[in-house]
């Protein structure tokens, strides 16, 4: 499993710090406030459309939808410095990184041109309707039910865990256009994009441990929705689901969660002169430097459209442990305490990152399920 | 990689699979080394890699060393050819002719010998394979200027003592020996001679990596307990899991740090690839161990040739530790972390 070394162009370094440079003005504003796990539990629509403004939305994607044509290396630049700066990105986070990629893949002609300019203006959120009440990890045991009428498809049923549901427009959705068979559970399922204004939708929180709206839970009631939404061919939902997950699972938001605190924790110890601490500490920028190398080779291979599930699941099963390990080092280094109220910023840093650390190695995948995939991957080899 | 170093590893890797096999290594248990490799290798004209053609080699770099480290590594060579190698590279990197006959180097953070009138004074511990080199490569201090000598080891006093994967690391020492050559080395060339040789060194340990993870994959297929292969377990999955990540970790932070050596823009790269492989070393070893259960623990088995050299090979040199005092060092002078990470 060799993958490429990525070396940044000039032009490429370049944007690196227009990025930099537009998130430390609005940083200075007052536009945002730097959190950790911004990239999921940062969901601001307005920061969004500033986003869009600089042209950040779906800016891989073909000029004529509205893109910019850049490479994913560009727009892995882009994002490591949102994450890196704990911006809130959450908003158009699912629609940039999956929706538009997933259409330009399989979707129609009609849905690409009513879907990405809406998207790259900062104006089209989605979520991803995946998981079920009774579908988790094994989640080809969903049970949402689309039924054929004149027209289009009636759905039944509810998805759960939906993140930023309650921000987002649309959702596309996993359901099963055929019946359930349990032999065959990878076949009959399909992707529906839902308009999630439509009549027959309810969405209802689940509030997050911390009392934030974050999850949603969707409930489907004789929701119609037209042909021309379904995504790709019918029945063959699942394998083009498995074709976003390396997208999901190898991207610089599992390695950079709590990036915030690490930064924090770094400018504590030089403060404080500690020596001691910071050589531990370098431990940590250890982990990180050589999962940035992993994830950016990745990146590099998907740009190249070779094939990298395997990759994948270890950049997101070991930079999801790396990122709730920096909480437990750094509160060994430098007293704290937590809170999302403290004035310090390493001690509110702290409190974000334990409170929503245990989520890292269960949403994308288990850890478990990861390193399933992973052992029969090699054990095949 | 270059067109020749894909020619060279695959020469290389053929060579040791003929003449690398378990009982090959288990030689060094007797005090004994592979002769007949080393004979293959300098025959194929294998030790030249990268002398330079002025010097009647092939003109290599240090990337194509360090691809070369990481199949002595994976088949724990028993013989000295990445410090002959290593020295050659670094003789000529100071501007000083390579040697033909067996050459091996130690360079360490405080050096014990001491120069007086091109005369060394002074006993170095753990000199890999001193019994059976005849040059030696090191750091002696003349006063305070730091100096890289080459002197006979007919002058030593050389007393066996090994690691612990029972590699040879003499004891050697000179009173009044006479130097062969002698360079002053300074600041900006002791920081390269650092990088070169941890990055030799990693290089090796990465290849005893992949091989402890191989191992252990092809046990887990073969070994069966409960009427299936243990590798139907999903407790033994998650080892698997966990060695496939390691591995792939240390190989990709060889290929990154072995790309900023080679393109001589290398910042913290050996540092953090040294820190990371010191972490993998730890898992790995565990890992494979564990799903090898007893027989990887025993003698008759070839998973502790790779862990011995694992837990031997990361305390040589300079580690992990001296790696972590050199970033905190840094750290207080930087400004900002990040900048400082992803921005040449």
């Amino acid at each position: 499993m060799k993958l490429p070394v990525v070396q940044f162009t000039k032009e490429q370094e370049q944007f690196r710090l227009e990025v930099r440079a537009f998130l430390q003005h609005h940083l200075k504003k007052g536009t945002f406030r730097k959190k950790c796990d911004s990239w999921l539990s940062g969901s601001d629509p307005a920061f969004s459309k500033l986003v869009a403004e600089q042209g950040w939305i779906g800016m891989t994607w073909p000029k004529h939808y509205g893109g910019a044509e850049r490479s994913t290396i560009d727009r892995y630049i882009l994002t490591e410095e949102f994450l890196a700066a704990g911006a809130p990105v959450a908003a158009h986070w699912f629609a940039d990184r999956q929706t538009g990629p997933l259409l330009l893949r399989f979707g129609t002609e009609e849905q690409r041109q009513f879907f990405l300019p809406k998207i790259i203006q900062g104006d089209c959120f989605f979520a991803i309707g995946l998981s079920e009440p009774n579908s988790g990890s094994d989640l080809a045991s969903v049970r949402t039910r689309a039924e054929k009428v004149d027209g289009g498809w009636l759905i039944n049923g509810a998805k759960t865990w939906t993140s930023n549901g309650h921000d987002a427009h649309y959702m596309v959705t996993l359901v099963r256009t055929d019946s359930y068979d349990p032999q065959h559970k990878h076949q009959g399922l399909s992707q529906l994009i839902i308009d999630l204004h439509a009549p027959g939708v309810t969405i209802t929180p689940i509030p997050y441990l911390t009392g934030e709206r974050h999850f949603n839970d969707v409930f489907f009631d004789n929701v119609f929705v037209p042909d021309a939404m379904v995504v790709g061919t019918l029945g063959n939902g699942w394998a083009q689901g498995l074709a976003e997950l390396a997208f999901e699972r190898s991207g610089p938001e599992r390695i950079l969660s709590t990036f915030p605190l690490l930064n924090e924790l770094i400018a504590e110890l030089k403060k404080a002169n500690d020596l001691v601490g910071l050589a531990t500490a370098s431990k940590l920028l250890a982990e990180m430097w050589s999962l940035r190398n992993l994830s950016i080779g990745v990146a590099q291979v998907l740009e190249e459209g070779g094939e990298v599930a395997i990759p994948a699941a270890l950049v997101k099963s070991i930079g999801t442990k790396f990122e709730q390990k920096i909480p437990e080092i750094a509160r060994l280094l430098v007293a704290t305490y937590p809170s999302l109220q403290a004035q310090r910023a390493f001690d509110r840093y702290m409190a974000e990152s334990i409170l929503h650390a245990p989520g890292f190695t269960i949403r994308g995948g288990t850890s478990e399920v990861l390193y399933g995939i992973v052992a029969k991957g090699v054990v095949a080899q | 990689m270059s067109e020749m170093l894909e020619i060279v590893t695959e020469v290389v890797e053929k060579i040791c699979k003929d003449l690398v096999t378990k009982e090959t290594v288990d030689l060094l248990e007797e005090g004994k080394w592979a002769t007949p490799l080393w004979q293959q290798l300098e025959d194929n004209e294998l030790l030249k890699v990268a002398v330079t053609e002025q010097h009647g080699g092939a003109n290599g770099d240090i990337a194509d060393l360090l691809a070369l480290y990481q199949l002595i590594g994976y088949y724990a060579v028993p013989a000295p050819v990445l410090e002959h190698t290593l020295a050659n590279f670094i003789l000529e990197y100071v501007g000083l002719a390579p040697f033909s006959s067996i050459t091996t180097i130690l360079l360490s953070e405080q050096p014990t010998l001491t120069l007086t009138n091109g005369r060394l004074d002074g006993v170095v511990q753990h000199v890999p394979w001193a019994r059976i080199a005849q040059q030696f490569v090191t750091f002696a201090k003349e006063g305070e200027v730091l100096k890289l000598i080459t002197v006979d080891l007919a002058q030593a006093e050389i007393e066996h003592a090994t690691n612990l994967a029972t590699e040879p690391r003499d004891t050697v020492s000179f009173q009044q020996a006479k130097v062969a050559a002698q360079v002053e080395i300074n600041e900006q060339q002791l920081e390269k001679l650092k990088k070169y040789t941890t990055a030799a060194k990693l290089s090796a340990i990465s290849g005893a990596l992949d091989k402890a993870f191989q191992l252990t994959i092809r046990y887990s297929k073969e070994r069966e307990q409960f009427g299936r292969p243990i590798h139907r377990f999903q407790l033994v999955q998650q080892h698997l899991a966990i060695l496939a990540g390691e591995a792939a970790i240390a190989t990709t932070a060889i290929e990154n740090m072995a790309g900023a050596l080679v393109g001589e823009r290398e910042q913290f790269e050996v540092a953090f690839t040294s820190i990371r492989l010191d972490e993998a070393s730890k898992i790995v070893a565990t890992s494979a161990h564990q799903v090898h259960a007893a027989i990887g623990v025993t003698y008759e088995h070839s998973l502790q040739h790779y862990t011995r050299r694992l837990w031997a090979w990361r305390e040589e040199g300079f580690t992990a530790h001296y790696w972590q005092r050199e970033l905190a060092g840094d750290l207080l002078q930087v400004e900002d972390v990040w900048a400082w990470m992803t921005t040449k």
